[in-house]
């Protein structure tokens, strides 16, 4: 067995390598780590192989369990019951809250887990606790998931009798990119180093597009774009993507996505069976996780079968007097989740809608992730897409990871003889990104759903007379108000010089690469003959790590509008 | 070496934003700022080595935005993709070889902002109609957002999208949310309908 080794990389993280240039590269491999389950697979020289575990696994549980000396994860250990895994020993869940800070309500609705998550309510983050021996035994969320991929690398070494560092991970659409280098973060305390970082929805098209070109070679497809819209409900997160495929290449039209999945449809089942659950259980004693634990199997099994039943009839004891006997519908848990579906249909207008696409278009409809079997998601996409089936050719469960597996190898750099991986994936920036100015106003740079790589500049000007510095604070997100956004860095330019204001040009110019590292480049232009005043400014973002939230209200205050940045209308030379 | 790629590549944003330099491509001399017409510093204009293939001298910035998909201006929709699909299989730098992935991905992303605006019915009409009336709208000519109006677009989607969710929030229905998305995606039709004519 290959020892868990954590090697810390240096700061820079590990994103930006290019594919290495040797004889015989490394292929990368496909990660999925999902909310609730995780899986691992490898194109083996002729086609995409999900990898299982010692137990035969294929799809594995995504916990940690801090009960023994040694952590350990659902891919090497064996649960001996469903409530091990509920005791507050372990950590689960760990998507939902990696790279939050503890005045998100994502991580406020984790406080129900039976682990131990604990708020202040700054905007720092929150302290997390695995419950051994009695201890409240605090851990983050980046160590959490560096101890299961040790696990998962340990096992794809051993299967693959190679080394493994190279790898893609699937990631949710909405992920900031401060989320993106928490993600990094983790893989590089496991001795893993980040290809590509692959919203899920993206790792699926990339699979339909290998699937369309397939069809082609065996004559049985017409060759013509085709366009798929692709949906995916998960535990966690749900995320839409519409996808343009003609010859192996994958364009992403629009991606959409929200903090918004299966979890929230368990927590809002549990509530309605008992309705004074937050209270019952919000001081996480030994007896209290004990019964919420039994609830949330219960609710587990009980969503299960409202997928196949038109009702189900729920008896369990929690213990301490408590017990719950209730007959549960499908309309009743339909009723109850109804703002969890109707997010989702949000979701999806909104990504059609990004995308310029009517659903007549649409030749596919793709449903993938935990909650596809659900008859109102079935039902909600259908509807949306107006559609009378969903496309029939994927695994919901293994998708995402088959399509970062096929990512891994193109991006590695290996060619199949037969064509199979003559493919490649148009990426799309899930979120806007820009700078501070005009006010308090966010001014977007490089709008969502642009193609990467992209480039993009825009020219501000001074607002203030003989103001010579100017604040850049790069903002990523859609939110008119600017406070809504994620502080991705800032930094002073100075030299400016004095000058009436609107004067001054300041060039910003936005750079994301085919790795997805984001560059921001700042000049001070003469105006007139367009050279640069003094040397150019260039940072990679995000450059602020925690308590984003401090740090742009700490400028605001410090600051004010003196160093404030006016966009400046350009005139085309043309007209 | 992905260091010195930045390097050189912000260098290039300088030295090879204007015509005069673009025959003495001098990527190693990051200090020199050469000549900049009127051409914006960094924008998404800068000048790569002509087509690659074609055999042809033109520079980048001296293209229109159909000779940077190597097409006739008379293309339809369809092989307006398949070029772009075509283009983006080779200058993609997933794909290009790894001596080449700095300008090729310059090409890339080149190719990508014609390819909006020509796959655009109303846009691309705009263009021609310039384009017609003897306008020379090479690439860099393009530059400020006359054919984009993205931003426009979408501020407008946004607030239409908050006011569907409101509704959404105070009634659970989306009947009237869906008839209002189908109505506008009738203008949007409509709109597109009537720049292909005109």
């Amino acid at each position: 067995m290959t020892e868990p080794a954590y090697t810390v990389v240096s700061d820079s993280e590990t994103a930006g390598a290019e594919k290495s240039s040797s004889a015989f590269p490394e292929i990368a491999i496909g990660i999925d780590i999902g909310s609730s389950q995780c899986s691992l697979a490898v194109w083996n020289g002729s086609e995409v192989e999900v990898l299982r575990n010692t137990r035969n696994e294929k799809i594995m549980q995504s916990y940690v369990s801090f009960k023994e000396e040694v952590p350990t994860g659902g891919v090497s250990s064996q649960l001996a019951h469903e409530h091990e895994m509920l005791s507050g020993a372990a950590i689960f869940n760990i998507k939902r809250l990696i790279g939050r800070v503890d005045t998100d309500p994502v991580v406020h609705a984790s406080k129900s887990l039976p682990f131990l998550v604990q708020t202040l309510d700054i905007g720092v983050r929150p302290f997390m606790a695995a419950l051994v021996n009695n201890v409240w035994r605090s851990t983050t969320p980046e160590e959490v998931l560096a101890i299961f991929l040790v696990e998962l690398r340990a096992m794809a070494e051993v299967q693959l009798k190679r080394p493994v560092t190279n790898v893609v991970l699937t990631i949710p659409a909405s992920f900031s990119r401060f989320q993106l280098t928490r993600i990094e973060r983790s893989c590089a305390m496991a001795g893993l180093h980040v290809l590509r970082l692959m919203p899920e929805p993206t790792a699926v098209a990339l699979l339909y597009a290998q699937q369309q070109q397939e069809a082609v070679h065996e004559n049985m497809g017409s060759g013509n774009e085709k366009i798929a819209l692709i949906f995916n409900l998960g535990a966690g997160y749900c995320d839409v993507a519409v996808t343009a495929t003609a010859g192996g290449v994958s364009q992403i039209k629009s991606l959409a996505g929200g903090s918004v999945g299966g979890e929230d449809i368990l927590q809002n089942t549990m509530r309605y069976l008992l309705p004074n659950y937050d209270s019952l259980f919000s001081n996480h004693g030994v007896d209290e996780i004990k019964s919420s634990a039994l609830l949330r199997v219960a609710t587990q099994n009980a969503i299960h079968n409202l997928s196949s039943q038109t009702s189900v009839k729920i008896d369990v004891d929690l213990g301490n007097g408590m017990k719950i006997s209730k007959v549960v519908n499908r309309e009743e848990f339909e009723t109850v989740n109804r703002k969890v579906f109707e997010k989702c249909e949000i979701l999806i207008r909104r990504c059609l809608h990004d995308a310029k696409v009517e659903v007549d278009d649409l030749s596919d409809v793709i449903l993938v992730g935990g909650c596809s079997n659900i008859p109102k998601v079935r039902n909600l996409l259908m509807n949306e897409c107006k559609k009378e089936e969903l496309y029939r050719g994927m695994n919901a469960l293994e998708a995402p990871v088959c399509g970062a597996a096929l990512e891994g190898a193109v991006a590695s750099g290996i060619s199949d003889p037969f064509g199979n991986l003559d493919l490649l994936t148009i990426q799309a920036t899930p979120l806007s990104i820009g700078i501070r100015a005009d006010g308090d106003n966010f001014v977007p740079i490089i709008l969502r759903n642009t193609a990467m790589p992209a480039r993009r500049d825009m020219v501000f000007t001074t607002g203030h007379d003989n103001q010579t510095e100017a604040l850049i604070v790069v903002y990523e997100g859609d939110e008119a108000e600017i406070k809504e956004n994620h502080l991705l860095g800032y930094f002073k330019i100075s030299g400016i010089p004095p000058s009436p204001k609107g004067v001054p040009e300041i060039n910003v110019c936005m750079d994301i690469d085919v790795a997805n590292v984001l560059r921001v480049l700042v000049g001070v232009m003469r105006p007139g003959n367009q050279q640069p005043v003094t040397p150019l400014i260039e940072v990679r973002m995000p450059t602020v790590d925690d308590g984003h939230v401090w740090c742009a209200e700490a400028l605001q205050k410090t600051y004010g509008s003196t160093l404030d940045l006016i966009t400046l209308q350009q005139n085309t030379a043309l007209l | 070496m992905y260091c010195d790629a930045l390097v050189s590549g912000s260098t290039l944003l300088f030295s090879l934003s204007s015509k005069h330099t673009l025959l003495s491509l001098q990527r190693s001399t990051p200090n020199h700022y050469l000549g900049l017409s009127e051409t914006r510093l960094f924008g998404s204009t800068r000048t790569t080595r002509a087509a690659i293939n074609d055999g042809s001298v033109k520079p980048v910035s001296e293209m229109t935005l159909y000779e940077l998909l190597g097409i006739p201006q008379t293309v339809t929709l369809p092989e307006i993709k398949q070029a772009y699909k075509e283009l983006a299989r080779k200058f993609h730098p997933d794909v290009s070889p790894p001596h080449l992935v700095e300008e090729y991905t310059q090409r890339f992303i080149e190719v990508q902002e014609a390819y909006e605006t020509l796959s655009d019915p109303r846009r691309r009409a705009m263009y021609d109609r310039d384009m017609a009336r003897g306008l020379r709208l090479a690439f860099s000519a393009r530059k400020m957002c006359k054919y984009d109006e993205e931003i426009e677009d979408r501020s407008e989607w946004k607030s239409r999208w908050q006011n569907q969710l409101s509704e959404l929030k105070r009634r659970s229905m989306y009947k009237d949310a869906r008839k209002d998305l189908s109505w506008a995606a009738q203008v949007r039709r409509q709109r597109n309908e009537s720049s292909v004519e005109s």
